[in-house]
């Protein structure tokens, strides 16, 4: 058995792996479609809400530094100290240099079904930190990434949706 | 000593997510391809376990095996001899945890101790294997081999 506290650290060698085979993407449709199970229905039935008190779970267990703010139509994610980023980093093998694109990779799909939109903005694979912005209300999404994508760089902001032009 | 000593809560559905990859790796790039990953997690990652195997120590892997299944509420006995460690555990925690969730358990469940195990103890005088004594219910042992 892997014990729980280090599936992160085997995580990381399968993302390794898959990279090399150009098979990250495929692998997080497989991984949100198990998670699922865990918080689908939540999403569906209480909206943000249902997203706020999922990460009020997430942030015990997995010992997160993260701020949840929820403004009526907005919940924002701001993670201060990403533990799973953490532990790949202080970990012999050496983190996936891909390792933060898991994040929105299987959380998307998720957001999609329950007719969420996120924005999510990572900051780097030295930095454990990220942010998410999720919405109800698709013209709100699009505002904020459109107002992100000023000032952050492409290959750190994904959207949930079809990004605006 | 322990490399890694995580001490604070555990989120025990990392352990569906094992299972889904087990599965996804297996079923999509082969059998062999997971008992790579599976190897060099063992490896890599545990580098400072197998490190003090290469030198005769197994102080931390016995810590590694008593402290991790203690964080996850198994019962195990543990038995220690000059060239044999042998860790009973009782019942996988987490197959217990998958059975909760409602989740199939991978066929390649068990695999991931052994090839984990395999890693750890390569290039060192110590060898590997697990056997299987009930569904749930296993002995990793790890020997030491015969000096020549």
């Amino acid at each position: 058995m892997i014990p729980s506290d280090h599936f992160v650290r085997f995580y990381n060698e399968v993302f390794k792996f898959l990279d090399e085979k150009n098979g990250l993407q495929a692998y997080y449709e497989e991984i949100s479609r198990h998670q699922e199970l865990h918080c689908l229905k939540e999403f569906q039935e209480k909206g943000l809400q249902g997203v706020y008190d999922y990460y009020v779970k997430i942030r015990k267990e997995e010992n997160c530094d993260l701020d949840l703010i929820l403004n009526g139509h907005e919940l924002i994610l701001k993670m201060n100290k990403c533990p799973s980023l953490s532990k790949a980093l202080d970990n012999d093998a050496g983190a996936c240099r891909k390792y933060c694109l898991h994040c929105p990779g299987w959380t998307c799909g998720i957001y999609r079904k329950a007719g969420l939109y996120q924005v999510y903005a990572l900051m780097g694979l030295d930095d454990p930190q990220c942010c998410e912005w999720i919405y109800d209300d698709l013209k709100a999404a699009e505002a904020k990434y459109r107002e992100l994508a000023a000032v952050t760089p492409p290959d750190e902001l994904f959207a949930s949706f079809p990004p605006p032009a | 000593m322990l490399r890694y000593q995580e001490n604070n809560e555990l989120h025990r559905d990392f352990h569906g997510t094992t299972n889904t990859t087990l599965d996804y790796i297996a079923e999509h790039y082969g059998e062999d391809a997971l008992k790579t990953i599976l190897r060099k997690t063992g490896h890599d990652v545990y580098k400072s376990i197998r490190e003090k195997l290469e030198k005769g120590d197994a102080s931390e892997l016995i810590e590694h095996l008593t402290w991790f299944f203690h964080r996850e509420g198994a019962e195990f006995n543990l038995s220690v001899r000059e060239n044999e460690i042998r860790f009973e555990c009782l019942e996988c925690p987490a197959h217990k945890h998958l059975k909760k969730l409602g989740l199939k358990i991978s066929p390649f469940s068990c695999l991931q101790t052994l090839e984990v195990n395999k890693g750890m103890c390569e290039g060192t005088p110590w060898v590997a294997s697990v056997e299987h004594l009930g569904d749930d219910h296993c002995v990793q042992v790890f020997r030491r081999k015969a000096e020549r």
